[in-house]
C-alpha cells in the first residue's frame, strides 16, 4: 500500500508534524549551543525538510514547504534574539543592585502653610468670580476706625490693643479698611477678597502672636442678602476644610456690621458631636461676618438703599492650624526646616 | 460675665437642659463659653447625703487635744458621733453636716472612720469643703431657724451652675443677670419676673446735698442717705452670689452694691458720709493740678477732662470708675450716701484709658449704662441695705437733666426679610420684638431703654430679629451680573516666583514684620511694643532670613535654603510709610547660588536683570551685586559661618521688567551658526558688560551668548584675563552663509574693542 502513497500527500501530512516538532523543540532551547544543533537538525542541508524540498514535484508541495521552512526560520530567530536578550540580563544582573536604596536627592521645597491657605482662599473666591485684593498695613485711624464706624469707646482704638505709630496711625488691626479703599476706588458691584497681615497688641502665649494674617470678603451688589453670606462662606470653609463640614452662624457685633454674625464651621475632630478641638461644642469659630453696616455705606457714598453687601474676616493661620492639625500658633512662625518641610 | 443659673432662676424658669440654653443663648445673644461648677458633684443623689445638724454635746477628743468629740443630731433620731478639728461653735449650733457615702468638692468620697479611737460618722462642714468659701479655720455656723435633718440644699447652695457669658461691646443690658434672663424669655417665650428691688418706706425726709454740675458727663444722679448702718460681714447668700458670680465679698453695704450691679448692670457706689465735706455731693470735671488716692491706694493725677464725684471741698470719686480711699466704707461706717448715677460712656473710657485703670464699673460705663435703670438700681440696693445692715433710710434725692425718650424707629418687616434672605410672618417679627421689650406701631417701632444706643435704625431692628432666627437662614449665592474672578499681573507674578523658588529647592518662612532694629535707622517705631523684639517696621526682609538661617544652622538641619515674600516699610517722610512687597532669599553655596537663583528667576520670568558691583554693609566687599530692583551677593563673612547667598528684590521693580507677552522667534526654520570667542581684557572689565554689548552689537541675529571661561593664567598677562564666550547666530528669515556669520562676527570683535580694549585671542 505505501507504494501508492501520493508523495505530495505524504510531504504535506510530515511537514505539519515536523513543524509541531521542531517549535517544540526551539521553544525548549535553553541555549544558543542547543539552539544552533536544532538548527542543523531541522533546516540544515540534510534535514528532512530541505530533502523534501529538493523533491517536491508540484506547486502547492513546495509553497507548503517553503511556508512552513519561513515559519522555522522566524521561529529560530525570535528564539535565539530571546536567547541572548536573557544572557545579556544575567549578565546586567549580577552586581547585586539595591533598588531600595534612596535616589538621587532632588531638592524640592514647599509653601508655607499659610500661603498654602491663602493660595485655596484665593482660587476658591477667584472661581466665585473676586477679586483679589493687597491693602497696606500701616494705616490711618481714619480708615481702620472711623470710616469702619467704630464707636469712639471702642476698645480696639485703645493703645493697649492696638499698635499705635502716631495719634493717628496704627498698624491695622483687620483687614477690614480695605473694605474702605476699594469702595472709594469702585462703584458697586463689587466683590473682592483682601488678605495680609494684621496687628493686635495681642501678649504673646502658645495660641495667640501680635502679628496674623486674615483674609476679608467684601459683595456689595443689589439684592445681597445674609442667606448669600450663609452659602458663600459654607462654600469656602468646604473648600478648605472638606465636603462634609456643616456652617451656623451666631449673633455677634462689629462696628462695621449689622446684622453682625460669627461664623462656626463644624469640627473636623469629632465630626460635630464635641471634643478637645471645639471645647466640646462640636463647632470652631472661625471669624466675623455681616451685612455692610449703612454706616460704613454712607462713609463711602453708596446708597444703602439701593445696595446691600456682606463682608467678612476670617483667620488663614487658624484655617492653617486645623487643616494641618497644629495646635499651637508658635510652628507657624518657626523657621525650623524640621517643621517647614512636614508641609 | 458669670451668671449663677439659681440666681437666673429667680427671674426666669430655666428648666430646659443647661446644654441647650447654653446653644440658644450663644446663637441668639451671646456667646456662652462654657459652664462652671462649683460645690459638690449634683449627681447620684449626692445632695441627699448632706443635712442640716445640731449639735448635742461637744468636748474634748479623750486621745487628741485638737480634736472635738460631739454629738449631732442629723434628725436620725440617734444622734451621730462626730470628731471635728474646728472649736468656733459648742452645743446648740446648727451647723452642716455631710454623712458618710457623701462626694465632697475635692472629690473625695467620705467614710465613717476611726479617728484617735473614736468613730467619726460623718463630718461637720466648713466653706471650703463645698466651695461656698475658702475658710478653713472653722466650721459653718448655721441660723438656728434650720431644723436638725433638713437637706443641707435648702439652707445652702450646695451645687451651683455657672454659665460664662461672653457679651458683645453692643449689648450692656446683657452685664446683668436680668438682662441674661430677659433673653432668655424671649428665646424660650417664658414669663419674667418684675426687675428685682423695690423701695420700702423712707423713714425720713433728710435733705441730700447733690450738685450736678456737669450733666453732660453725668445724665442722672440719684443720691440716697442712710442712718445707723451696721457694717459686717453678708449673709452666706451674698457672699455665696458674689463670688460665684467671681467677686470678692468684702462687707455688706459694698456687697449691696455690686450685688445690684451684677443684678441689674448699674454700677453703684457707697461713701461714708462722715467723710464727706459737709455732706454733699458735687459732680464736676477735676480741677487742673487735683489729685485723688483710689481705692486700690494709687494716687492719681487728674485732667480737667475727668469726671469727678466731689465733696464740698475736693473730688472723692473718679466717676464711674473707682472710689477713693478716704471715703469708703469701714466697719466704723454708721452713715452712708450711696450713688445710683448715670455717667456718660466717652468720658469714663477717656479717663479709664489715660489711667489705665479698668474696672467692673468702667466696663460697664462705657459701653452705655440706661439711665432710666438708676431708680431701679437704687430701690433694689435701698431694699438690701435696710434688709441686711438694719439702717435706716432718712432721705433721697433724684437730679437729672432731660433723659432720652425712647428712640422711634421705621421698620418693615419685609426689609427684614430682603436683608436676611428669609421671609418671617410680620406678626411673628412683630411678636418678637414685643417680646425683646420694644413696642410695634404701624411702621415704626419704640426701642426699650435698655437698648437706645444699640438699637438707632431699621437695620438694628433687622438684627433683633434675624438673630432668632439664624439657624434658618437659608444657603444661598448672590445673582451676579458682573465678575471679576481672575488674579491680576502682579499677583499671577508672585505665584510664578514663589513656585519657581519652591521647585528649586526653596522653603518659604514666614518671619514677624517687626524687629528689635533695622539697618534704616529712620524705620517707623511702634510707640508702645510689647517687647523689645517687635518694636520696628523693618524695611528689608534679609536681616530676618539670616536669623532663620543662623537658627537653622544651630539645630543642625541641611540644605539650608529660605525666602520670604512680604512687605517692608520704607520711611516716606510723611504719615505712613511706603509698602512694597520683597522677595528675599538666604542658601549654602555662596555668591555662584545666589546668582544662579537670580537668574533663573530672571530667566523664568523673562525678566531682565542687569548686575552691577555694589557693595552692601551686610555683604561680602567682593561679591556684592546690584540690579534695578535689590541686591545679589554672598553674606559678610562676619554675619554668619560658612559661605551664604542672598538676594532681596523689590517684586514690584522685578515685575516691571518682566516682557509679556512673550513673542515666538522661529527657531527651527533656520540653521544655528555656532562660533567660540575668546577676548583678553583687563580684569576689572565686567564680563557682563562684555556679554550685553557683543548682544547689542550683532542684534537681532546674535541669540544666544553663553560663558565658557575666565583664565587668567599665563601666557595671559598680568592685569588682564581671558573671557572665552560661545555665540550663537541665527536668522528667522534666511539660513545665514558663512560670509554672514563672519561679518556679524566682526561686528562683535570691533565693538568690544572700541568698548572695552578687548583683543581677540587667535
Ligand atoms: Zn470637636
Amino acid at each position: 500500500m505505501s507504494k501508492n502513497r501520493e508523495p505530495a500527500t505524504v510531504a504535506a501530512v510530515d511537514a505539519a508534524a515536523l513543524e509541531q516538532e521542531a517549535l517544540a523543540a526551539v521553544a525548549a532551547a535553553s541555549t544558543p549551543a542547543e539552539l544552533t544543533a536544532l538548527r542543523t537538525r531541522y533546516l540544515g542541508r540534510k534535514s528532512e525538510l530541505k530533502q523534501a524540498l529538493r523533491n517536491v514535484r508540484d506547486r502547492e508541495t513546495g509553497m507548503t514547504l517553503n511556508a512552513v521552512r519561513e515559519r522555522l526560520e522566524d521561529a529560530f530567530a525570535r528564539r535565539e534574539a530571546d536567547l541572548d536578550r536573557s544572557e545579556l540580563d544575567r549578565a546586567l544582573s549580577s552586581d547585586g543592585f539595591d533598588v531600595t536604596l534612596p535616589g538621587e536627592e532632588l531638592p524640592v521645597g514647599q509653601l508655607h502653610p499659610t500661603t498654602q491657605v491663602r493660595r485655596i482662599v484665593e482660587d476658591t473666591f477667584l472661581g466665585l468670580g473676586y477679586e483679589i485684593r493687597d491693602d497696606r498695613e500701616v494705616e490711618t485711624v481714619e480708615y481702620n476706625f472711623d470710616k469702619l464706624a467704630f464707636p469712639p469707646t471702642h476698645s480696639s482704638r485703645s493703645p493697649r490693643d492696638t499698635f499705635f505709630l502716631a495719634d493717628d496711625v496704627v498698624l491695622r488691626t483687620e483687614t477690614s479698611p480695605s473694605q474702605i479703599h476699594h469702595l472709594e476706588a469702585r462703584e458697586p458691584p463689587v466683590y473682592m477678597v483682601s488678605i495680609g497681615r494684621v496687628y493686635r497688641r495681642d501678649a504673646i502665649t502658645p495660641t495667640r502672636f501680635p502679628i496674623f494674617h486674615q483674609f476679608e470678603g467684601l459683595a456689595v451688589d443689589r439684592g445681597i442678602t445674609l442667606a448669600d453670606l450663609k452659602g458663600t462662606l459654607l462654600h469656602v470653609m468646604r473648600a478648605l476644610f472638606g465636603d462634609d463640614r456643616r456652617v451656623r452662624f451666631r449673633t455677634h457685633y462689629f462696628p462695621f456690621t449689622e446684622p453682625s454674625i460669627e461664623p462656626d464651621v463644624s469640627c473636623g475632630v469629632c465630626g460635630g458631636t464635641g471634643c478637645r478641638t471645639c471645647k466640646f461644642t462640636g463647632w470652631i469659630e472661625l471669624g466675623g461676618a455681616g451685612m455692610v453696616d449703612p454706616r460704613v455705606f454712607e462713609n463711602v457714598g453708596v446708597d444703602p438703599e439701593e445696595w446691600s453687601g456682606f463682608a467678612f474676616g476670617c483667620g488663614p493661620e487658624r484655617a492653617a492650624q486645623l487643616r494641618f492639625g497644629i495646635s499651637e500658633i508658635r510652628p507657624l512662625w518657626s523657621t525650623d526646616l524640621r517643621v517647614l518641610r512636614q508641609f | 460675665m458669670k451668671v449663677p443659673v439659681s440666681w437666673l432662676r429667680e427671674y426666669v424658669a430655666v428648666e430646659m437642659p443647661l446644654t441647650e440654653l447654653v446653644e440658644r443663648l450663644s446663637v441668639a445673644s451671646a456667646e456662652v463659653e462654657g459652664i462652671e461648677r462649683r460645690g459638690v458633684p449634683d449627681v447620684d443623689g449626692n445632695l441627699g447625703f448632706f443635712r442640716v445638724g445640731r449639735v448635742l454635746e461637744a468636748g474634748k477628743h479623750p486621745n487628741a487635744d485638737r480634736l472635738q468629740l460631739c454629738q449631732v443630731d442629723v434628725g436620725e433620731g440617734e444622734p451621730r458621733q462626730i470628731v471635728c478639728g474646728a472649736w468656733n461653735f459648742g452645743p446648740g449650733a446648727t451647723v452642716a453636716v455631710a454623712l458618710p457615702g457623701a462626694v465632697l468638692a475635692n472629690g473625695v468620697k467620705l467614710e465613717a472612720a476611726e479617728l484617735r479611737g473614736q468613730l467619726s460618722n460623718g463630718m461637720i462642714l466648713a466653706e471650703d469643703e463645698v466651695e461656698l468659701g475658702t475658710d478653713h479655720t472653722g466650721i459653718m455656723v448655721l441660723p438656728d431657724e434650720w431644723e436638725p435633718g433638713t437637706p443641707l440644699t435648702d439652707a445652702l447652695p450646695l451645687a451651683e451652675d455657672i454659665l460664662l457669658v461672653e457679651s458683645t461691646g453692643n449689648r450692656p443690658d446683657l452685664m446683668a443677670i436680668y438682662g441674661i434672663a430677659r433673653e432668655v424669655a424671649a428665646l424660650y417665650d417664658l414669663e419674667l419676673s418684675p426687675p428685682p428691688g423695690r423701695d420700702p418706706g423712707v423713714a425720713g425726709d433728710e435733705p441730700v446735698d447733690v450738685r450736678v454740675e456737669d450733666f453732660e458727663g453725668c445724665p442722672r444722679y440719684i443720691g440716697r442717705l442712710f442712718r445707723d448702718v451696721r457694717v459686717g460681714p453678708s449673709p452666706a447668700w451674698l457672699r455665696t452670689r458674689l463670688s460665684d458670680a467671681g467677686m470678692r465679698p468684702i462687707s455688706n453695704v459694698v456687697d449691696v452694691t455690686n450685688y445690684v450691679m451684677l443684678a441689674l448692670g448699674n454700677p453703684l457706689h457707697a461713701f461714708d458720709l462722715a467723710t464727706l465735706k459737709e455732706g454733699r455731693i458735687v459732680v464736676r470735671r477735676a480741677h487742673k493740678g487735683e489729685q485723688l488716692r483710689t481705692l486700690d491706694g494709687e494716687l492719681r493725677e487728674l485732667e480737667p477732662t475727668d469726671l469727678m464725684i466731689a465733696d464740698a471741698a475736693r473730688s472723692v470719686a473718679l466717676a464711674g470708675i473707682m472710689g477713693g480711699e478716704e471715703t469708703e466704707i469701714t466697719e466704723s461706717t454708721t452713715d452712708v450716701l450711696l450713688e445710683a448715677a448715670n455717667f456718660e460712656p466717652y468720658t469714663i473710657f477717656r479717663t479709664s484709658e489715660r489711667l489705665r485703670l479698668r474696672t467692673e464699673g468702667s466696663n460697664r460705663w462705657e459701653k452705655g449704662v440706661d439711665p432710666h435703670l438708676a431708680p431701679q438700681a437704687a430701690a433694689l440696693a435701698t431694699q438690701l441695705i435696710v434688709e441686711l445692715a438694719g439702717a435706716r433710710w432718712t432721705g433721697k434725692v433724684d437730679v437729672h437733666g432731660d433723659l432720652p425718650a425712647r428712640p422711634v424707629v421705621r421698620f418693615r418687616p419685609e426689609r427684614a426679610d430682603d436683608l436676611v434672605g428669609l421671609e418671617t410672618p410680620a406678626e411673628e417679627q412683630h411678636a418678637r420684638l414685643r417680646r425683646l421689650g420694644f413696642e410695634v406701631d404701624d411702621g415704626s417701632v419704640s426701642v426699650p431703654t435698655w437698648r437706645a444706643r444699640d438699637v438707632t435704625r431699621e437695620v438694628d431692628v433687622v438684627e433683633e430679629v434675624a438673630r432668632f432666627r439664624l439657624g434658618d437662614v437659608p444657603f444661598t449665592f448672590p445673582l451676579r451680573r458682573a465678575m471679576f474672578g481672575r488674579l491680576t499681573r502682579d499677583q499671577r507674578l508672585r505665584r510664578r516666583v514663589e513656585d519657581i523658588l519652591t521647585g528649586l529647592g526653596f522653603s518659604e518662612v514666614y518671619t514677624p514684620s517687626l524687629v528689635e532694629e533695622d539697618p534704616d535707622p529712620g524705620a517707623l517705631r511702634l510707640r508702645e511694643p510689647i517687647t523689645v523684639e517687635l518694636a520696628v517696621l523693618r524695611t528689608a526682609l534679609l536681616p530676618s532670613l539670616v536669623e532663620a538661617a543662623r537658627r537653622n544652622l544651630e539645630l543642625g538641619n541641611e540644605r539650608i535654603e529660605l525666602f520670604e515674600v512680604a512687605r517692608v516699610y520704607e520711611p516716606s517722610g510723611g504719615p505712613l510709610p511706603v509698602e512694597r512687597l520683597h522677595l528675599a532669599a538666604i542658601m549654602e553655596h555662596g555668591y555662584a547660588r545666589a546668582k544662579g537663583v537670580a537668574d533663573a528667576l530672571a530667566g523664568a520670568l523673562k525678566a531682565e536683570l542687569r548686575f552691577t558691583a555694589a557693595p552692601h554693609p551686610l555683604l561680602h566687599p567682593a561679591r556684592a551685586a546690584r540690579t534695578g530692583a535689590g541686591i545679589v551677593g554672598e553674606l559678610h563673612p562676619t554675619r554668619l559661618d560658612g559661605e551664604w547667598g542672598v538676594l532681596e528684590l523689590d517684586l514690584g521693580l522685578l515685575f516691571e521688567g518682566v516682557r509679556e507677552p512673550v513673542v515666538y522667534e522661529d527657531v527651527i526654520g533656520y540653521p544655528v551658526v555656532r562660533q567660540e570667542l575668546a577676548f583678553v581684557v583687563d580684569v576689572d572689565v565686567p564680563a557682563g558688560e562684555l556679554f550685553a554689548a557683543a548682544l547689542a552689537a550683532a542684534a537681532p541675529e546674535l541669540r544666544e551668548v553663553r560663558f565658557l571661561s575666565d583664565y587668567r593664567e599665563p601666557p595671559i598677562p598680568a592685569g588682564k584675563k581671558s573671557i572665552a564666550f560661545s555665540v550663537a547666530f541665527q536668522s528667522p528669515e534666511r539660513t545665514l552663509t558663512d560670509e554672514d556669520a563672519a561679518a556679524l562676527r566682526v561686528r562683535v570683535i570691533e565693538a568690544l574693542e572700541r568698548d572695552f580694549g578687548a583683543e581677540l585671542r587667535g
